[in-house]
């Protein structure tokens, strides 16, 4: 596993600050915005140039973007933790399946620049799409297998795990990098600024005065392989199942009961062969907007005769859109390698029409099944369950 | 098994409503732009509000999902989404510096915009999936339809693409020199080699399930990888035809990718020249133009060909075929980085008519 986010560099760094409730959210200080200041986020804490020089020396690749910088330090972090051999990386039964939202799409004046210039386009003519992203971690490491990116708004990289997951399953790949990776861009900040879900203070998901969503950046990847092909090497986790359902209710807002979640959640039960009685916690989507939080807890209380405890990392790590699906699956495994559950932050009563009160501090616990839920955009709704191996 | 059933393109050409490839429509200002139909299957206020290529999309998908029972996922690919709509906000953050601003078009710009409209007014709860890897989007969905029809072998599955030409990405791949600097038509695409090709769009959606029965073709295999070194695709052709093809088995057709660029001509040449005029080669990007998921097209038309046992005028590259075309290869590639092979075979004669 790997990953980079507001609360730190590699899992450990992440993991030291979700056991201590050190919240990366704050001001803005490297992503020039006219709402620096104005809208907490939760800022990776280097620069751009910092990251290029620490990935590709002095001189820098000058056509990569911040978001692939995240992709690439993750997926570095992932690869050396996995063992696998210079030979298994660039063999050709090797997948890669990245997820982002925003793309180089954080150039947000580079990219209108080249738009409508006549000549003289900048290096990153090639960098703002999807793909680059995960075209940058194919061809640092060489890879030779399936690559897919998924872009499914804030469920992008849920669905590259379980894709990846796939993969390996139906025999077109014997072992999957998969993740994602997400900046903060001027495109994400006005976009979510216009529909009015950002909020000015940090977010209290599940609170009943929650006030909106903090953007968040980062990545995180994660090298999944067969049982029988582990051996020797790190193992954390078992993926026992996953769903991915449509909500079909509006573009941009989850259905009052929260029907899409709920199918979803129901979906990776099903996968993974399991009784909700058997989740024993769950990182919930948990956005900290209005809609999110009440209509995710309305489907929690439509498959759960007992909601399990549950909070939302992302009152640490801000929503990182594309990545939130990857960065909350290494959260997950966490719960299940250390036995140990990451509070809830900024929460203080509950939503009156649910009544629930997600986890609010840190602790030990008997975990054996953690379920994921990643929300997006357009419906796109999906649920991973890890297991302890 | 992945069978090809229903199948809607939109493209430059006339493939819809009707589909007449007897004349070539040709290019403007090195563009293949696609007419659009009536799309009279789409609600007008949603219509409205829609980019160009979620609406190709939604246009294509609606009629397939009219006549059958809902789909049991919808697989789309796009390299850009709305690419449009995208700069539209872009245009708007820079206008007002990040001001007040409406939403519309940043919704409507998300990749996922033409998935999630399709499950919204046909009001879909199942899986919904967008592939975005650019030159290897549509190839993606393929390979994601075979393993869900693996997992499912008795559901039916709505899978296609589409990408737009914005004046925008036409001028961000211009500069980047992927199209031509000189004025080309598509009639002449292929005589005048220099640098760059000319701009294309479409979609093209398909209902595929595992039944034979009253199928237009199957999708026996599909292979992507990533390199710059033409030795290497060669390594993957023969692999891919050692897996898919009995021993000194050769399909009927080479499709192949080629768009004028002469950048890109060692890698078909050696694809070609492994056949070694042993079959014939046809050619399609000066029918729809270079574009992300142009090997949709490519898919489509070799659908028509092992559908209809017609070859349409001007895409033989080489001999015209001797024998009847039962098995076509579709080799691709997208700015000499992402190759993609697809095997597409006729279903069993007699099969198709019943």
């Amino acid at each position: 596993m790997g990953l980079i986010s507001a609360i730190g560099d590699s899992v450990n760094e992440n993991r030291y600050s979700l056991r201590n409730e050190r919240s990366g959210i704050g001001h803005i200080r490297f992503y020039q915005t006219a709402y620096a200041g104005k809208l907490p986020t939760a800022e990776v804490k280097h620069s751009t140039d910092e990251l290029n020089k620490k990935i590709f020396g002095e001189n820098g690749n000058p056509a990569i973007t911040r978001t692939s910088l995240f992709a690439l330090h993750a997926a570095k972090e992932a690869i050396l933790d996995s063992g696998l051999t210079k030979e298994e990386i660039s063999s050709a039964d090797t997948a890669l399946v990245g997820a982002t939202t925003v793309g180089g799409m954080c150039l947000t004046d580079e990219l209108y620049h080249d738009a409508l210039a006549k000549d003289h386009g900048t290096p990153f003519l090639s960098s703002y799409d999807y793909a680059s992203v995960t075209m940058a971690v194919q061809e640092y490491f060489g890879i030779q297998g399936e690559v897919s990116t998924i872009n499914t708004a804030c469920s992008s990289s849920a669905n590259a795990i379980l894709y990846g997951a796939r993969l390996i399953r139906h025999g077109f790949a014997k072992r999957v990098i998969v993740g994602g990776a997400e900046s903060l861009a001027k495109f994400t900040i006005n976009g979510f600024n216009a529909l009015n879900i950002l909020s000015s203070k940090p977010c209290a998901p599940f609170d009943r005065n929650r006030s909106g969503l903090n953007l968040g950046e980062g990545a995180a990847f994660l090298v999944l392989e067969k049982e029988e092909d582990i051996r020797g090497k790190n193992k954390y986790a078992f993926l026992s199942g996953f769903g991915n359902k449509n909500d079909a209710y509006h573009p941009s807002s989850n259905s009052p009961e929260g029907d899409g979640p709920y199918l979803s959640m129901k979906e990776a039960l099903k996968s993974a062969g399991l009784n909700a009685g058997d989740i024993n916690y769950i990182n919930a989507h948990g956005t900290g907007t209005e809609n999110n939080d009440e209509t995710e807890s309305r489907a929690m209380l439509r498959l759960f005769e007992k909601v399990p405890p549950f909070s939302s990392t992302k009152s640490f790590t801000g929503h990182t859109l594309g990545a939130a699906g990857a960065m909350e699956a290494v959260y997950s495994i966490l719960n299940l390698v250390h036995q140990e559950v990451y509070p809830s932050l900024s929460f203080q009563d509950p939503i009156p029409e649910t009544g629930l009160i997600p986890v609010r501090f840190f602790a030990q616990e008997k975990i054996l099944h953690v379920m994921s839920n990643s929300f997006g955009f357009g419906g796109n709704c999906s649920t991973l369950i890890f297991s302890k191996t | 098994m992945a069978y090809f059933h229903q199948t809607i393109c939109i493209s430059p050409q006339n493939s819809f409503p009707e589909t007449d490839l007897s004349e070539l429509r040709e290019s403007k200002n090195n563009l293949l732009l696609v007419t659009e139909p009536a799309y009279t299957g789409i609600p007008p206020g949603i219509k409205r509000r829609m980019g160009k290529s979620v609406r190709m999309a939604v246009g294509a998908a609606l009629p397939l999902i009219e006549n059958s029972h809902p789909p049991d996922g919808i697989v789309m690919a796009t390299a850009n989404g709305g690419m449009e709509d995208c700069i539209k906000f872009l245009n708007q953050i820079l206008e007002y510096n990040e001001g007040l601003l409406t939403p519309a078009s940043f919704v409507q710009s998300t990749s996922n915009a033409a998935a999630a409209q399709i499950a919204l007014v046909t009001k879909n709860h199942q899986y919904n999936i967008t592939h975005v890897h650019r030159g290897l989007a549509f190839e993606n969905a393929l390979v994601d339809l075979i393993m869900l029809l693996e997992e499912n072998p008795e559901a039916g599955y709505l899978m296609g693409c589409t990408d737009e030409i914005s004046a925008y990405n036409y001028n961000i791949d211009r500069l980047d020199g992927w199209f031509r600097i000189e004025p080309v038509s598509n009639t002449d695409l292929f005589q005048s080699k220099s640098k760059g090709t000319i701009a294309g769009e479409g979609s093209f959606m398909a209902w595929m399930n595992n039944q034979e029965k009253g199928a237009k073709a199957k999708l026996d295999a599909v292979k992507t990888t990533h390199t710059t070194s033409p030795e290497h695709v060669l390594k993957t052709l023969n692999l891919f035809l050692s897996q898919n093809l009995s021993y000194g088995e050769l399909p009927d057709l080479l499709m192949s990718g080629e768009n004028g660029d002469e950048r890109m001509s060692p890698y078909y040449d050696i694809v070609e020249s492994h056949f070694a005029d042993a079959i014939p080669v046809t050619r399609f990007k000066h029918l729809c133009g270079e574009y992300c998921t142009a090997s949709s097209f490519a898919c489509w038309l070799s659908i028509q060909i092992l559908e209809n046992g017609i070859l349409p005028n001007g895409i033989m590259k080489n001999v015209a075929p001797v024998k009847p075309i039962r098995r076509i290869l579709i080799y691709n590639n997208f700015r000499g980085e992402q190759h993609s092979f697809i095997l597409i075979s006729a279903i069993k004669p007699g099969d198709s008519s019943i």
